[in-house]
């Protein structure tokens, strides 16, 4: 054979090598997930899954370089996110906040069913009774382990590094339990053995109470304290009586 | 009638002579701005009266209880006798509540209608010669009005105005050579020292009432004695005052405004809640919640310990607290200079001669300037003092918003003294608002192709 | 009626409906925004009524002019002055007497002052102390001992040492940062086993409990002036105006897994003062 024929022959290789080489990688990217999802409900979960939450977090839930790793992340906290709307986030740099959820409670219990099968364990789902808490106790537990971040009115507050923590006049009883136990974001954990569950039920209780009654005293300008009372007192209280003086006094 | 015979009566047994008479017949001026005053006045009046109501009910004492009453969360809680006193009085005592923020509220308008007072009488020049004393009571009265506040919303000892008292026992530790002997003095001992609460009860309820009521005396009776100042208009002269009389007229006008005064605090004290010290559970010295803000006429005073850089100081072996600087050499200089301004201003101006006009503030820009700066400063220390509120509400980041308001510390008065010296300065001399209506004018292109302004 | 008249008179038969409202309120056992809103009208009502009966239905009563009180110009003091000076100087010529006088009336002065002493005590080294010793176990608020298990990665609680439950001083936070890497002095290493590190609680700037964690940062943070400390680093101030580190408490693992101190806490706690020596 010449060498030209070779040369030929051999580039020929490569090139036919190279294009099955690139459009195999191609294809295989598009493989399906090992799929444990047995349930109809853990198939529903993984079709939404993969829609919304594989492309930060992975089709195996090892996390991508836009997302953490799932494993080891409780269904608590998977709940939590998609319940408060905190995920799915729109970009990976976004800070998650308080929205209305993108998915009804039926897919959201199916994406935390599919979750626990490629990335199972952590801590489970807390009960919470709110009725079962004493309304002092929850006081008592809150000001001590809470107030400092959220606010003696649990209205929330800045805490640094532009994080806020949040109001916690919107949670319902479980995501509230669901924050306390798996600590989101900044937030600290706060595990059984540290806040036992007798403690968490009366915390829930005081919080959900503590919506409907701030007290008697009248309007309660976000119980954000001394600020809004300083302006109100400038703006209305002095304000009010600038104007009676204004009107009855001589302007020479 | 009942009124002429009473009156006679009087007049027949103490015969005054033209003492009443004259004083009566009196006149004050009445420009809208000099009856801030009064609404201080007025204000600390109804401090008084809800204040003997509230002491009737208020239990000094931090004996420990265990608190019983209808409000559950704090059901079963360990309390001082003092916290528990205040939940009695703000949910089981009738009107008990509303005296109370009345009270509050009635504390907060008074210090908002001196300091309103205060900036009125500085910037037309009021302090001038003779009244410098006047002056100085007034600064006094508002150190001491700050005193007052502070001790009074300490009282029902609950976790936010016991996490202040703290601050205050860091500021006197950090005080060179004396400041652990005078910290222990003050509160008693080490804090959280049992005694404290009820020397700030005696304080609140008679040292500084007594200091504010003499205070006021000599500050009201120097202003009767050597009789109000005036705005200078046409047909006035600096040696006569033009006003109304005592009695009846001006009188009528000084006791409306009262009852009208008493009116808004009272409708805040029942409308709009303030301090409510049952969500911020009893003082215990291992937690704190946020915000922590005192009230805000010490708002001024958190914004410095907020933006106050963490310099400390070694000498021979000594330590100088960081405290020291922001929280008691600050405030000292800042009040030594306010009482002292007519003296400083007399000086640096050359003027001793008696005043008896008041200025409008373009009549003096560099007091005015000055003034403004001032303002200014003290309105971004304000702001600095609430900035994890200011930083949830504006959603920004409040660690960058620190760096913002330290940088706005010092370019914000600049540029507020120097543009309100150079207004005053253009309107000096005119009767022009300075933000009336711009001057028109009529603009004319003459043949020869310059402008001309038409007159008329 | 001219209009102002009917101003005046409905303000203040206002105010005496809503006066007659707020006795009705309190026997009906009270509350306390209608007892607001009431007081806001009985007595708006006669300051109302009062200033536009002053300001518009006393027409004769107009600006009156007078003389200020002015004192001749001139040098000399006035009588009373005279008096005044006069009697001073009367006393001043018994010179003797007067500075024996002077002299009593001082020292009985500077006597005074001393019963202000009772108000306080002597501090003696109690800044320099707290109730924590060598072998005493860490306990939570409700007096339960803390073992290694208690905290969970990522969580912390307020510590006492048993038996001084709320001590003011004692106060310390316990943190579990699990696996992340402690920078401490080797020395105090040991005393932070399990990724269990322990601070005191109190702020080194004004002296508030620092009781926020954001345990993504592994920073405590204080609420009343943002001091923020560096929990992985020795807690050292990180943000803010608080000058030094919190002092760390040393803790070790017993036999039966309670948590103890080694020793007190590794300098004076909470904020500065004259006599503490530098660092």
């Amino acid at each position: 054979m010449s060498t030209r024929t070779e040369a030929a022959t051999l580039s020929r290789i490569l090139r036919w090598g190279l294009l099955i080489a690139v459009v195999g990688q191609v294809l295989w990217s598009f493989r399906p997930a090992p799929s444990r999802a047995q349930t109809v409900q853990e198939r529903t979960g993984q079709r939404l899954y993969e829609a919304s939450c594989s492309t930060c977090h992975g089709l195996t839930g090892d996390g991508t370089g836009n997302g953490p790793t799932l494993q080891g992340v409780s269904p608590s906290a998977v709940e939590f996110m998609l319940t408060t709307g905190r995920m799915p986030l729109a970009s990976p740099n976004e800070q998650p906040r308080r929205q209305d959820p993108r998915f009804s409670p039926e897919e959201i219990d199916a994406i935390v069913a599919y979750v626990q099968t490629i990335a199972p364990g952590g801590v489970p789902i807390p009960p919470v009774d709110p009725a079962a808490g004493s309304l002092s106790e929850g006081a008592a537990v809150f000001l001590d382990n809470c107030a400092g971040c959220h606010g003696a009115g649990a209205t929330g507050d800045s805490i640094g590094g532009g994080r806020i923590a949040p109001s916690l006049d919107q949670p319902t009883a479980q995501e509230i339990a669901e924050a306390v136990r798996i600590g989101p974001g900044t937030m600290p954990v706060f595990n059984p053995r540290s806040l036992s569950e007798q403690e968490l039920n009366s915390l829930v209780r005081y919080l959900l109470w503590l919506r409907e009654d701030g007290g008697d005293g009248g309007l309660q300008l976000g119980r954000v304290g001394a600020v809004a009372e300083g302006l109100v007192a400038g703006v209305i209280g002095l304000g009010l009586l600038i104007v009676a003086i204004r009107l009855t006094g001589s302007k020479t | 009638m009942v009124v002429r015979r009473f009156v006679e009566g009087v007049d027949e047994r103490l015969d005054p002579g033209s003492f009443v008479a004259k004083n009566l017949r009196k006149v004050f001026p009445d420009h809208w701005s000099f009856m801030l005053g009064e609404i201080a006045l007025y204000s600390f009046v109804l401090l008084v009266l809800t204040g003997i109501f509230l002491s009737f009910f208020f239990v000094a004492s931090p004996q420990e209880t265990v608190y019983s009453g209808p409000y559950a969360p704090m059901q079963g809680r360990i309390v001082s006798a003092a916290y528990d006193s205040v939940l009695r009085l703000s949910f089981e005592v009738r009107a008990g509540l509303v005296m109370r923020q009345t009270h509050h509220w009635a504390a907060l308008v008074f210090m908002a209608a001196l300091i309103a007072h205060l900036i009125r009488v500085f910037f037309t020049g009021a302090f001038r010669k003779p009244r410098e004393t006047s002056w100085i009571l007034g600064v006094t009265l508002f150190a001491v009005g700050i005193a007052a506040g502070f001790t009074g919303y300490s009282l029902p000892d609950d976790l936010l105005s016991g996490t202040g008292l703290r601050i205050i026992y860091s500021a006197v530790l950090s005080i060179p050579f004396v400041g652990t002997w005078l910290a222990y003095l003050f509160f008693g001992g080490e804090f959280p020292a049992p005694e404290l609460l009820s020397r700030l009860y005696v304080l609140h309820i008679l040292l500084i009432p007594l200091a504010l009521m003499a205070l006021l005396g000599g500050h009201l009776s120097l202003v009767w004695l050597q009789t109000h100042t005036q705005f200078r208009a046409p047909g006035r002269s600096e040696d006569t005052v033009e006003g109304t009389p005592v009695w009846p007229k001006f009188a009528l006008k000084s006791i409306g405004l009262a009852f009208l005064t008493f009116a808004v605090l009272a409708g805040l004290g029942g409308l709009v809640q303030i301090n409510p010290v049952w969500l911020y559970g009893p003082f215990v010295p291992y937690t704190a919640s946020s915000p922590a803000q005192p009230d805000f006429y010490a708002g001024w005073l958190e914004g410095l310990l907020r933006l106050w850089p963490d310099w400390e100081f070694h000498v021979f072996g000594h330590t100088i607290g960081e405290l020291f600087l922001p929280a008691v050499v600050v405030p000292g200089v800042i009040f030594t200079v306010l009482a002292l301004w007519p003296f400083l201003e007399a000086r640096v101006a050359g003027d001793r001669v008696w005043h008896d006009f008041a200025q409008h503030p373009r009549e003096a820009p560099v007091r005015s300037g000055i003034g403004a700066a001032g303002l200014a400063f003290f309105t971004v220390l304000m702001l600095a003092g609430s900035n994890d509120v200011l930083a949830k509400f504006l959603d920004v980041e409040v660690d960058t918003l620190n760096d913002v308001l330290k940088v706005a510390l010092v370019v914000v008065p600049a540029i507020a003294g120097i543009a309100t010296w150079w207004v005053c300065r253009d309107l000096r001399g005119s009767d022009a608002h300075p933000i009336g209506r711009p001057r028109r004018a009529t603009i004319r292109r003459g043949a020869g192709g310059g402008y001309e302004e038409d007159e008329g | 009626m001219r209009r102002p008249e009917r101003i005046v008179a409905a303000a203040f038969a206002l105010s005496i409906l809503a006066a007659l409202g707020l006795a009705a309120v309190y026997v009906a056992g009270g509350q306390t925004q209608a007892e607001g809103a009431l007081l806001l009208v009985a007595l708006g009502g006669i300051g109302v009524g009062l200033l536009v009966w002053a300001k518009t239905l006393m027409p004769g009563i107009g600006d009156e002019t007078q003389p200020r009180p002015r004192r001749a110009r001139g040098p000399e003091p006035t009588a009373a002055a005279d008096a005044v000076i006069g009697g001073a100087e009367e006393l001043g010529r018994r010179a003797l007497l007067t500075r024996l006088l002077i002299g009593a009336a001082v020292a009985l002065g500077l006597a005074a002052l001393f019963p202000i002493r009772s108000l306080g005590r002597a501090p003696r080294g109690s800044l320099f102390t707290t109730p924590w010793r060598a072998g005493m176990r860490l306990v939570t608020v409700d007096g339960t001992p803390v073992t290694r298990l208690t905290l969970e990665v990522g969580a912390f609680t307020t510590v006492f040492p048993e038996g001084y439950v709320g001590s003011a001083d004692g106060q310390a936070v316990l943190i579990n940062v699990g696996d992340a890497p402690l920078t401490l002095p080797p020395d105090r290493l040991a005393g932070a086993p399990d990724g269990l590190v322990c601070y005191s609680k109190i702020c080194t700037h004004a002296g508030c409990p620092v009781g926020l964690y954001l345990a993504a940062e592994h920073q405590l943070r204080c609420p009343c002036h943002q001091s923020t400390f560096d929990v992985l680093n020795g807690a050292e101030p990180v943000y803010g105006p608080a000058p030094k580190p919190l002092p760390q408490l040393p803790i070790e693992i017993g036999d039966d897994g309670n948590l103890r101190a080694t020793g007190d806490f590794t300098a004076p706690v909470g904020p500065s003062f004259w006599d503490l020596p530098p660092a």
